[in-house]
């Protein structure tokens, strides 16, 4: 059997038999749970090779299924975070209704995005994509919240994006007679000069929405906060890369074959650096940890937008390394919310304190990822960053280059506030039962956030793959091309002038977790809180010395004129109005017989009349 | 086979005129009349309208019965003249058997009808159309 | 030859009438036999069907009169998929009506003398090549249509059989006028006859034949605005007869009016206006449906803007158009009755039947809920269930014939549906249950009427080449005019020699 199709039964079956499972007991069905995926993963590594293809007809289509290079590196996205995600789901998701559904829906999450990758036309490519999207949705409703609000927009959105697509896959369909995604490739320069400029928008509209661009991004933050940690990781890791999947494919094969392409990249790069302006500013404004790292997937997203429109080698190398990036540091942190959450039963950060010394190993992976988040050098987001500042300087884009510094730089301010939120500041006694969270779920969150520091230093591990990827796109090897430009990376990645600073900052970054160690263990006295005087005031037991109620308030005030615009109430609004204008019209059923058969009488007058017009 | 042609007298037309005028008789029950039996009345009266101008279709004035009786056989031996005399003669049969099931059909869905404004006036306690209107929109 | 098509029609006539006869003998064999007749009818009608895609169209004269004198049943790949389509759902719904509601002896006699009643008129509406023979076929339909609207007393099923009545008088009047105008003019009845001398019509004839065959099938065929009535009658009749509705009567409409359409009169213009009317029906049929809060209306007017979506299909005029528009109409059969199977149940000891009783019912009746899950899923098109493939085909048509406006409007529409369906979803799923709302376990019977509906749905979601053939021939049986006119009229002249 053709080890595609084998890894794909793994998956639908592993689904249909955690679900039985779930009804004898839960251990039974978690073990399958994971046990599927990692039996796919293994799988999918050891027996699938690039050019491995499985070719078969369907309703008259020629389907094939088959890996590029490219989609490899999206592989281990989705198969890393998935793996991770679905060991952490185990503990995270004990003791909670329905699990059999869940791990159903997560297992066909994985395999849809698995199926996406490995689609090699647009027909299979739209079904995995309407699968991810329907069992992605199942899990956002999964603990039933706000799901007419929340849920419906996110199925809104997505269909009017999936929609877009199936438009634009049709037209292609019509125009060629084939839906492989190769031969578009080619054929792709005869189609009208209409439909060139048409087919990329629809396609970029339909990806737009799962990468949360600009406008179409209001689903993201209801939909990353209410669906459970466990899969948000996921969902705002690797699922929402399948935008940026599709996106790069746009880009380096269709619109790099228009002759006036740079309009449409401007724009786009431009969506990309005002979705991640406002998407952190948003975030900065967020009491809730789940929002605060919602808005900031939608902010992380709109760089990496931005280093795919822009499309040069490096910014696609760029953004591309951003994207595995930020499946390692924002899976992490989501798992680390859900292990607070899990733990102290809240996410609010105004709420939670000081849980430093109660988690802390949850901490380190939390410092890890946000460091990465950042964009402190030794670990990823600086390289990827770095990346894409050179790219849109070599490209010209030096106001969106302020832009984004400005987003990354105010980033800062919520990355603060997570991190001193809920690890750092006064003890609480409210939070005095909270323990570590059990092994199988911080194992995971180390386990991605020693990722992102292995790619971070030695970001050359994974920029090889990503260069051979883009190769197969049709890109130049970047090797050589703009390694020796580049201060920062000979050809293997590491550092050439920067490499020395890097090592210092990390010498310093370990003395200093050694020397806080060793004073830590030879017996310090522990002061709690409370045990200070300020100005000779002693503050009394319940005095709130936390100042995080209001964190950022004159930075606030100053960008509030642009805070006030929300496009969601727009969106809101519309909708609303839509559908009050269809009530109104329902009302043609006035619910009077005789006027329906009024109703057929004019009918008739008015094909009588027009008889001439609409028939012959 | 050319145009089928068919010379339309005075008479005809006066036919046609009338059944045109019952069938807008029972639009008119139907559609304008508020009471729940008027339009049971009016579409009955419409489908007397549309038999009527069904029944005038084959209508030959003067013409006889479609029948092949014996008597009639040995006046005139089947030659194919005979047969176009007797076409130009004899009434078309055909819309008479459609109207006859025609007839039967509106009895049975006059009858269904007043049942049905039977279980309406028990319910409803009104027979005026406007007011049954609970289903709506 | 296994068995004559008149069976279709005669068999099942025969046994609604003797149906009280044997209620004397046994009172089971009331609910029994039309079981046994429908099946019997069904594995007829597919050894039939087989027979024809090897050997070609069965003409079948009643009473030895050849046409076009004489009134004749075609069976022909297009006749006989819908035919075997329609059997098979008429078994499903005996299948689930049988002891639905525990109704007593008197009401299940009634019942079931009116769905094989029913089922009879919807076959013969197929299956007769004569226009008149139609108009009575319609007539037999609609009026156990009326009657099985207003089937229960308590409700408002009496308003809207009545409305359903009215329009389905103008319906007849209007075909009875097109039928004296085309008789009038050709002097003959016959479908294929006519077919072949329509040409010979005064052009200004034709067209008023025409209008008024599409006003009076339109009525039938739900077309907006000759469809006030459906979503009353929907509502109101009992649950599987929504079911027939959707599933059996409302095809026996669109087939209606697509063989005058497309074999009765070649008028040109009527394609586009098929599209027209098609696109207004579903615009508005969504419309209506966002805002219902009973469901059954909910599932009507999701059933009009299907059938806007088929009118719109077979409007594209081209093979891959008429495909789709088959394949609509069969995923639509399969889809339509298990929504209406399962909401059926799902609201069945309500007496709003409001979507707020169905809140958190998933709970409490679990395989019910996913079944209508899988059907929201399926009718609004996302893959891997039927549906898609069905919007596939009609996209790629549409595509073909450069109709991208259609398209855009066509994708727009399905948005809508979707939100309202996954929100009777969510509430299925998410809500918390209503206290004055019991849900009441469906019967075996029931169960496994709506398991084999969604196996059919995922089966052909997943591997849709197991009715595509079928479709093809179809399509291509519908669209070759010529043969099918060569095949009725050459069955008289073989008589006759």
């Amino acid at each position: 059997m053709n080890s595609i199709v084998l890894i794909f039964g793994v998956f639908l079956g592993g689904a249909i038999l955690t679900y039985l499972a779930h009804k004898l007991s839960n251990i039974l069905s978690s073990a399958f749970f994971v046990l599927t995926i990692f039996t796919a993963t293994v799988l999918f590594y050891l027996k699938v090779e690039t050019g491995d293809v499985f070719s078969f007809s369907l309703n008259g289509l020629h389907l094939e299924w088959g890996i590029t290079s490219f989609s490899w590196i999206f592989s281990l996205i989705v198969l890393g975070l998935g793996t991770m995600a679905a060991v952490y789901s185990i503990s995270f998701m004990k003791g909670k209704e329905r699990l059999g559904y869940y791990y159903f829906n997560f297992i066909l999450g994985i395999f849809s995005m698995m199926g996406i990758l490995l689609s090699r036309d647009l027909v299979s490519f739209f079904i995995f994509w309407e699968i991810m999207t329907w069992s992605s949705y199942m899990i956002v409703v999964y603990e039933g919240r706000s799901v007419q609000k929340i849920g419906i927009k996110y199925i809104l959105f997505s269909a009017m994006g999936a929609y877009a697509m199936l438009m634009a896959i049709v037209i292609i369909y019509s125009q060629m007679q084939s839906v492989m995604i190769e031969d578009l490739i080619y054929s792709f320069s005869s189609f009208s000069i209409s439909y060139q400029i048409w087919l990329p928008i629809l396609l970029l509209t339909g990806f737009g929405v799962k990468a949360a661009m600009m406008p179409l991004h209001v689903w993201a933050p209801g939909a990353y906060s209410h669906a459970p940690m466990a899969y948000t990781s996921v969902f705002s890791g690797a699922l929402s890369k399948m935008g940026v999947y599709g996106m790069v494919l746009v880009f380096s094969t269709l619109i790099s074959q228009l002759p006036e392409h740079t309009i449409i990249r401007e724009v786009v790069a431009w969506l990309g650096g005002i979705t991640a302006v406002m998407g952190t500013l948003w975030a900065i404004t967020q009491d809730d940890a789940k929002k605060l790292l919602a808005y900031s997937s939608v902010a992380q997203l709109g760089y990496i937008i931005t280093g795919v429109a822009i499309g040069t080698e490096l910014a696609m190398l760029s953004a591309i390394f951003l994207s595995v990036l930020h499946a390692l540091f924002k899976g992490t942190l989501f798992m680390v919310v859900g292990a607070i959450e899990k733990q102290t039963g809240t996410t609010n950060l105004t709420e939670v304190t000081g849980l430093i010394r109660k988690m802390p190993w949850t901490f380190i992976a939390a410092l890890m990822s946000i460091i990465a988040l950042a964009g402190i050098p030794p670990l990823g987001g600086f390289v990827g960053k770095w990346m894409l500042y050179e790219s849109l300087i070599g490209s010209d884009h030096y106001i969106l280059v302020i832009l984004i510094f400005f987003a990354s730089t105010a980033g800062f301010l919520y990355c603060y506030k997570f991190l001193f939120g809920f690890f750092l500041g006064q003890e609480e006694k409210e939070w005095d039962h909270v323990k570590e969270a059990p092994a199988s779920m911080v194992v995971p969150m180390l386990i991605l956030s020693f990722f992102s520091f292995l790619l971070g230093t030695f970001p050359g591990l994974i920029l090889k793959p990503i260069d051979q990827g883009m190769q197969s796109l049709g890109y130049v090897p970047t090797e050589g091309h703009f390694w020796g430009m580049s201060v920062l990376f000979n050809e293997w990645g590491n550092a050439v002038v920067l490499q020395p600073i890097l090592y210092a900052i990390m010498a310093v970054f370990l003395f200093f977790l050694v020397f806080l160690t060793l004073k830590g263990l030879k017996g310090t006295r522990y002061v709690t809180t409370k045990d200070i005087s300020s100005s000779g005031e002693v503050p009394g037991e319940f005095e709130n010395l936390s100042y995080k109620q209001n964190f950022f308030q004159p930075f606030l005030r100053a960008v509030e004129p642009v805070m006030k615009r929300q496009i969601d109430k727009y969106y809101t609004g519309i909708g609303n109005g839509i559908e009050a204008f269809f009530n109104y019209v329902r009302r043609v059923y006035s619910g009077n017989g005789q006027t329906y058969a009024i109703y057929v009488i004019i009918f008739l007058v008015i094909l009588l009349l027009f008889k001439n017009n609409l028939f012959g | 086979m050319d145009q089928i042609s068919f010379d339309i007298s005075i008479v005809e037309y006066g036919f046609f005129a009338s059944a045109i005028l019952v069938i807008l008789v029972g639009l008119y029950g139907a559609l304008v009349k508020k009471s729940l039996i008027k339009i049971v009345i009016g579409l009955s009266i419409l489908e007397s309208g549309v038999n009527l101008l069904l029944i005038t279709i084959g209508y030959i004035q003067g013409g006889t019965a479609p029948v092949f009786s014996p008597q009639l056989l040995k006046d005139m031996p089947l030659t194919l003249e005979n047969i176009k005399a007797l076409g130009n003669e004899m009434v078309d049969p055909v819309p008479q058997a459609l109207v006859l099931t025609a007839i039967v059909i509106g009895f049975g869905v006059t009858a269904v009808a007043l049942s049905l404004v039977i279980r309406l006036y028990r319910h409803h306690h009104t027979l005026v159309i406007d007011e049954i209107k609970n289903l709506k929109w | 030859m296994v068995g004559s098509p008149i069976l279709f029609v005669a068999v099942p006539l025969l046994a609604a009438f003797l149906i009280p006869l044997f209620g004397f003998i046994w009172k089971e064999l009331v609910r029994i036999v039309p079981g046994i007749v429908l099946l019997y009818l069904l594995i007829l009608s597919v050894s039939l069907y087989i027979q024809v895609l090897q050997d070609g169209t069965i003409v079948e004269q009643i009473g030895g009169w050849a046409p076009p004198w004489g009134i004749n049943l075609v069976f022909s790949p297009f006749t006989g998929l819908l035919t075997t389509l329609m059997l098979f759902l008429a078994f499903i719904i005996w299948l689930y009506s049988y002891r639905f509601k525990n109704v007593d002896f008197e009401p299940s006699k009634k019942y079931f003398i009116l769905l094989l009643m029913l089922v009879t008129g919807s076959i013969g509406i197929v299956l007769t090549g004569d226009i008149f023979n139609q108009f009575v076929f319609i007539e037999i339909m609609s009026i156990s249509g009326y009657a099985l609207t207003a089937f229960y007393t308590g409700r408002d099923s009496a308003e809207a059989s009545f409305k359903y009545l009215i329009m389905g008088s103008l319906s007849s009047m209007f075909l009875l006028l097109a039928i004296i105008l085309i008789y009038s003019q050709l002097g003959t009845l016959n479908m294929a006859d006519i077919a072949s001398k329509a040409h010979l019509m005064k052009p200004e004839f034709r067209v008023l034949a025409l209008v008024f065959f599409i006003v009076g099938m339109g009525i039938e065929a739900e077309i907006f605005p000759l469809n006030g009535w459906a979503p009353d009658a929907y509502s109101q009749a009992p649950g599987p007869i929504g079911a027939a509705f959707s599933g059996i009567v409302v095809k026996a409409g669109i087939y209606s009016i697509i063989r005058v359409t497309f074999t009765l009169f070649d008028v040109e213009g009527t394609m586009q206006f098929l599209v027209l009317m098609g696109m207004i029906t579903l615009v508005v049929a969504e419309m209506a449906a966002i805002k219902q809060d009973k469901i059954k209306r909910m599932l009507a007017y999701s059933s009009i803007g299907q059938m806007g979506l088929v009118l719109v299909a077979f409007g594209i005029g081209t093979e891959e158009g008429v495909f789709a528009a088959l394949f609509l109409m069969v995923n639509h059969a399969l889809v339509k009755p298990l929504l209406f199977l399962s909401a059926s149940y799902l609201v069945f000891n309500s007496t709003e039947k409001s979507i707020r009783e169905l809140n958190g019912l998933g709970k409490y009746l679990p395989l019910t809920s996913f079944l209508f899950a899988l059907g929201a899923i399926a009718i609004v098109g996302m893959p891997p269930l039927s549906g898609f493939w069905a919007k596939w085909s009609m996209l790629t048509a549409a595509a073909n014939s450069n109709m991208i406006l259609i398209i855009g409007l066509v994708l727009l529409v399905s948005v809508v549906e979707i939100v309202y369906y996954f929100r009777v979803v969510n509430r299925i799923y998410f809500f918390k249950k209503e206290e004055d709302v019991e849900p009441k376990k469906p019967t075996i019977n029931a169960m496994v009427s709506m398991i084999v509906l969604g196996i059919l749905i995922v089966t052909i979601g997943f591997y849709p080449d197991l009715i595509t053939s079928y479709l093809h021939e179809a399509s291509e049986s519908l669209l070759d005019k010529g043969k099918y006119i060569q095949d009725v009229l050459s069955a008289g002249q073989s008589i006759i020699q």
